[in-house]
């Protein structure tokens, strides 16, 4: 492909340009968490003036902060997966075969995105006391893995539905069954689908809050974005504190991400079908 | 290949966590166990969307164990704007808190005849309260479903400093109160601390305002008995006044939410702010100097002065609750004046209890203003229903009216077909 | 006897390749258990509600379509409706712009090989890594009027004149909650297309070079058509985020949508309808928040399904 000589440049301005946008704010969220509010109200570009971590051991102090975190971490793993598992089984069912439900069986799996799942709450709640979920983990658990699994059917079948057939047919010839294609032959093929799923899902389940609300009123069993929201009402007024709980509340996830980024990007970059 | 691997440890993993779920859920069960074995300590829960006020809550509760050390009490409250939403999910599968918060008027009534409460018209105490408090958790068959639990109150705060240095007096009239407006934007202050983006703020300041021109307390007894309406010329005018505030409202005023008046109060860009009793204790926070005085909202129409009070949230007990007496025994806790003197301290809130003295000199003056000559927070206290409530409809209809959308006269307009639509005296 | 035995054995590999032909429709069924349960059951249930009249919480007796009627018919909740629906149009058409267009364009440029890719990558993510409430606040915050960042910061570049009361104002507010939404999603697209560009086989791309295709040649006639996964994907998301956008604009503008409705969406009207206020303020119809939860769902089902049968007819045409 040609470039004239503004091609390149252009692309690096704008490239680098838009992920400052999408920097900025979370510098400015962490930044800010160090100033005190009035400070944020006089000058709230500026860096801070002083660096403490007091506000910071003040929230820490009043939740218990590791319990919150062990749950999330409990909750969104296994939920993530379930999710994979049992999505990957039903994309590939529905993108490689071609038995004449199989539209509509993606078209069912798509419903659950289409209507607010808060509408069926109550009877949501009814069916978590009728099998003894509430206030455990594994109501999270089955509602992060069913609510994760439409968005998950939509992206597999997607992108299985990209890879070519001769692979398949030679394993099949090989005298594999169904689940060793999908494991051995599919699956692999199938990294940046799979790590998008992941980390989309993982995020998803990380970050709710509305479940645990509803079905979860004991403190020790609390994810972490619940247990901050409890704080936020103390602080509405203290918009330091403000900021330190959000940064707290989203650190976890980011300092995730860049353990994970790694092994994640590189799976990205390498590509699936060459 | 190494996907596999990588699927494969996750697999593991997941299979681990599953077991540690597993056996914290069973710890948990446990514990219940451990509790049950001691077998006269009946527990209740409590609920509330007042996350803030957890610490004294405990302490309330403390002082309630001295006397009955068999009941335990766990105060869980959740997310103010998703309580209504919790709560309800709960009680319609049957669950839900033994000791609920409850929402004042409408919404909390709307509970009591939907059966989700337990009528408490025998409880010791309550002949202590006033009938208008008890009217914000009073059913509609007329039994009494909750324990009032504080009296809130609106009035415009000021600045003493600022009026000082300006030579200004508490206005007694509409007009003076307008000259002030006027002197201080002359000076250089924006007067009034008020912000559209919020609509629940248009109708807390309506709630003050508009007294001063429809004439308090002989309009709302004439609306609620369905003998004037809301497109009569009182009503409009308290509208047209809200409009006129317009230049003294700060720059930019439609952006402006909750947190931004109450900054441009605390750090002394504005004057006067008008608000909520409850807000004392967070202004005092945020700005310790803060030299910090009310007055009550002068009259147009050459009445009175007056603080517009309502109450601001009740107890009830869960119909579905297995403890009831012990609940009934909290509530009850809950109309002395052994509570209310604890409540005043604690929370910095008027205690719903009439006669409670506060040491707070600020809290106490507003106390008293409130008991001379007060008005209801009319579209809270008597048109808080409907579906989009009357309150609803004003809030969205005077921010039209700010954004420039609305005349006053079709704000009123407006309020009238919806009250028209559900409350009965006004349906002719 | 050998016969016998023979046919036996005949009988059992027939059974085992039998296993093996049926045992594929298993392969849905722990995914149809879980979401079957937890989601559409649920969901359902609570669709029955829009047949019957509700007396605030508790169901009344069986109206048939009378919810539906007023929800259409009867004042205001059918100005409402339109408002609301008006909005999550130009939320879908802004979001397929600022969000999918850039994201694309960005997966591009990032494919072309530029330096920083992975520093790029992780940025455009990043945002996607907060939950919505954290990204409400945050925004809220620096789009404040007074002391937001973006006020002060047109203020120092010499642009005052351009400040605004950016959530307060109409004709801002829902384009600003449109453009924080796609500032959040920003990132997940480019991973989309991203993952797209590098599964379309190299050898696609060379033939297009050596038919001398270049620049939006290139990508109007080569990249487009062998992206159409990709782009079916982000459609489909996109259209039904847009319509069941909720969390943004409540986290950002309250449950009434303000001001002045200005910022109300479909799913935000059902829910002050079916759980009132965010406030409390308000009581419930119950029976209308569902009847809205149906024609809502009826409306997306339609399009995503004329929308995915017309994408898949285009790729067996290909």
């Amino acid at each position: 492909m040609k470039h004239t000589f503004w091609t390149k440049p252009f692309y690096y301005v704008f490239a680098f340009f838009i992920a400052s946008i999408s920097l900025y704010p979370i510098l400015l969220m962490i930044l800010s968490s160090f100033k005190s509010s009035a400070e944020i109200f006089t000058s709230p570009l500026a860096f801070p003036k002083s660096f403490t971590l007091e506000t910071y051991k003040n929230l820490l102090d009043q939740i218990p902060f590791m319990q919150y975190f062990l749950n999330s971490t409990i909750v969104s793993v296994v939920s993530v997966s379930l999710i994979l598992i049992t999505s990957s089984l039903a994309a590939f069912y529905i993108a490689r075969f071609t038995f004449y439900w199989n539209n509509m069986l993606f078209f069912f799996f798509l419903m659950g995105m289409m209507l607010p799942i808060k509408l069926g709450i109550v009877p949501l709640f009814i069916l978590m006391k009728d099998l003894n979920l509430l206030n455990t983990l594994w109501a999270l658990i089955f509602m992060y893995t069913a609510t994760g699994i439409p968005i998950s059917v939509l992206i597999l079948t997607g992108f299985f539905r990209t890879m070519p057939h001769e692979l398949e047919e030679a394993a099949r010839i090989d005298g594999a069954g169904n689940l060793r294609i999908l494991w051995n032959v599919v699956l692999p093929l199938m990294r940046p689908a799979l790590g998008t799923v992941m980390i989309l899902q993982f995020i998803q389940s990380w970050n709710d809050f509305f479940f645990p609300l509803v079905f979860i009123t004991d403190e020790m069993k609390k994810t972490i974005p619940v247990g901050m929201l409890s704080l936020f009402g103390q602080y509405s007024a203290d918009w330091g504190a403000l900021f330190a709980g959000l940064t707290l509340a989203s650190l976890p996830m980011i300092v995730l991400f860049f353990i994970a980024s790694k092994q994640f990007m590189e799976g990205l970059t390498q590509g699936a079908i060459k | 290949m190494k996907s596999l691997k990588a699927f494969t440890f996750i697999a593991l993993l997941a299979f681990v966590f599953i077991l540690s779920a597993c056996s914290s859920d069973s710890e948990a069960g446990g514990e219940g166990n451990g509790e049950e074995a001691s077998e006269d300590t009946i527990k209740l829960t409590m609920g509330s969307w007042r996350t803030e006020d957890k610490e004294s809550y405990q302490k309330v509760i403390d002082k309630f164990q001295e006397e009955n050390p068999n009941i335990e009490i766990e105060f869980k409250p959740s997310k103010n704007t998703e309580y209504n939403t919790i709560l309800n999910t709960a009680l319609k599968s049957g669950e839900g808190p033994d000791i609920i918060h409850l929402r004042p008027y409408a919404p909390g009534i709307e509970l009591a005849d939907n059966g989700y409460l337990e009528p408490i018209d025998d409880l010791e105490g309550l002949d202590k309260f006033p009938e208008s408090s008890l009217a914000a958790s009073k059913g509609s068959d007329g039994k009494q479903y909750g324990v009032p639990l504080n009296i809130s109150t609106t009035q415009i705060f000021y600045n003493k400093k600022i009026f000082e240095e300006l030579n200004l007096e508490e206005p007694q009239t509409w007009e003076e109160f307008m000259e002030i407006n006027k002197t201080l934007k002359e000076e250089g202050y924006t007067p009034l601390s008020l912000g559209t983006k919020e609509g629940w703020l248009l109708s807390l300041a309506h709630g003050m305002i508009g007294p001063a021109h429809y004439g308090a307390n002989e309009f709302v007894d004439n609306i609620t008995a369905g003998e004037t309406s809301f497109t009569s010329d009182k009503f409009v005018n308290s509208i047209k006044a809200m409009d006129e505030l317009k230049p003294y409202m700060p720059e930019n005023y439609e952006g402006l939410g909750m947190e931004d008046i109450r900054t441009m109060f605390f750090t002394g860009d504005s004057a006067m702010f008008p608000m909520g009793s409850w807000e004392i204790e967070v202004l005092r926070e945020m700005n310790p100097d803060l030299e910090l005085d009310f007055f009550p909202m002068p009259s147009a129409v050459g009445k009175e002065p007056t603080v517009t009070t309502w109450v601001d949230g009740s107890y009830a007990i869960n119909a579905n609750s297995e403890n009831k007496e012990a609940a009934k025994k909290f509530l009850q806790f809950m109309t002395t004046e052994e509570f209310g003197t604890m409540f005043t301290e604690e929370f910095k809130m008027i205690s719903a209890i009439p006669g409670i003295e506060s040491e707070d000199q600020l809290v106490n003056d507003l106390g008293k203003a409130a008991d001379e000559n007060s008005t209801p927070y009319m579209v809270l206290v008597h048109f808080a229903g409907g579906n989009p409530s009357t309150k609803t409809t004003i809030e969205t209809e005077l921010q039209g009216m700010y954004l420039g959308e609305r005349t006053p006269e079709q704000v009123a307009e407006a309020v009238q077909k919806n009250a028209e639509s559900w409350y009965k005296p006004l349906q002719k | 006897m050998q016969l016998a035995t023979d046919s036996a054995k005949e009988v059992k590999k027939q059974k085992k390749r039998n296993w093996k032909r049926w045992s594929i429709h298993l392969f849905p069924i722990p995914a149809l258990i879980i979401y079957g349960l937890f989601v559409v059951y649920p969901l359902f249930a609570a669709l029955t509600y829009s047949f019957f009249d509700w007396n605030g919480m508790v169901r009344g007796d069986f109206v048939g379509l009378k919810n539906f009627k007023d929800l259409f018919t009867l004042e205001p909740f059918s100005g409402y409706f339109w408002n609301a629906f008006g909005h999550n149009i130009l939320y879908f058409v802004l979001q397929m712009i600022f969000q999918n267009g850039l994201a694309f364009a960005l997966a591009y440029i990032i494919f072309k090989k530029i330096r920083g890719a992975e520093f790029l990558k992780i940025s455009y993510f990043l945002p996607r890594l907060l939950s919505v409430i954290v990204v409400g606040f945050l925004w809220k915050l620096i789009l404040n009027p007074n002391y937001g960042a973006l006020n002060v910061l047109l203020e120092k570049i010499g642009l005052g004149h351009l400040q605004e009361a950016w959530l307060g104002d109409p004709d801002t507010a829902l384009i600003a909650i449109i453009l924080v939404n796609s500032w959040y999603g920003l990132g997940f697209g480019v991973l989309i297309f991203l993952a797209g560009f590098q599964s379309i086989p190299k050898e696609l791309m060379e033939a297009g070079k050596l038919d001398g295709a270049t620049g939006l040649a290139m990508v109007r006639k080569i990249l487009i058509p062998l992206m159409i996964p990709s782009i079916m994907i982000m459609t489909v998301l996109t259209f039904i985020q847009s319509f069941e956008a909720f969390e943004l604009v409540y986290a950002m503008q309250g449950s009434q949508g303000e001001p002045y409705h200005s910022t109300d969406t479909l799913a935000v009207y059902f829910y002050r309808l079916a759980f009132g206020g965010s406030t409390g303020g308000s009581t419930t119809a119950v029976g209308l928040g569902s009847a809205l939860a149906v024609v809502l769902f009826l409306f997306i089902s339609i399009f995503t399904g004329l929308y995915l049968k017309y994408m898949q007819k285009k790729q067996v045409d290909m």
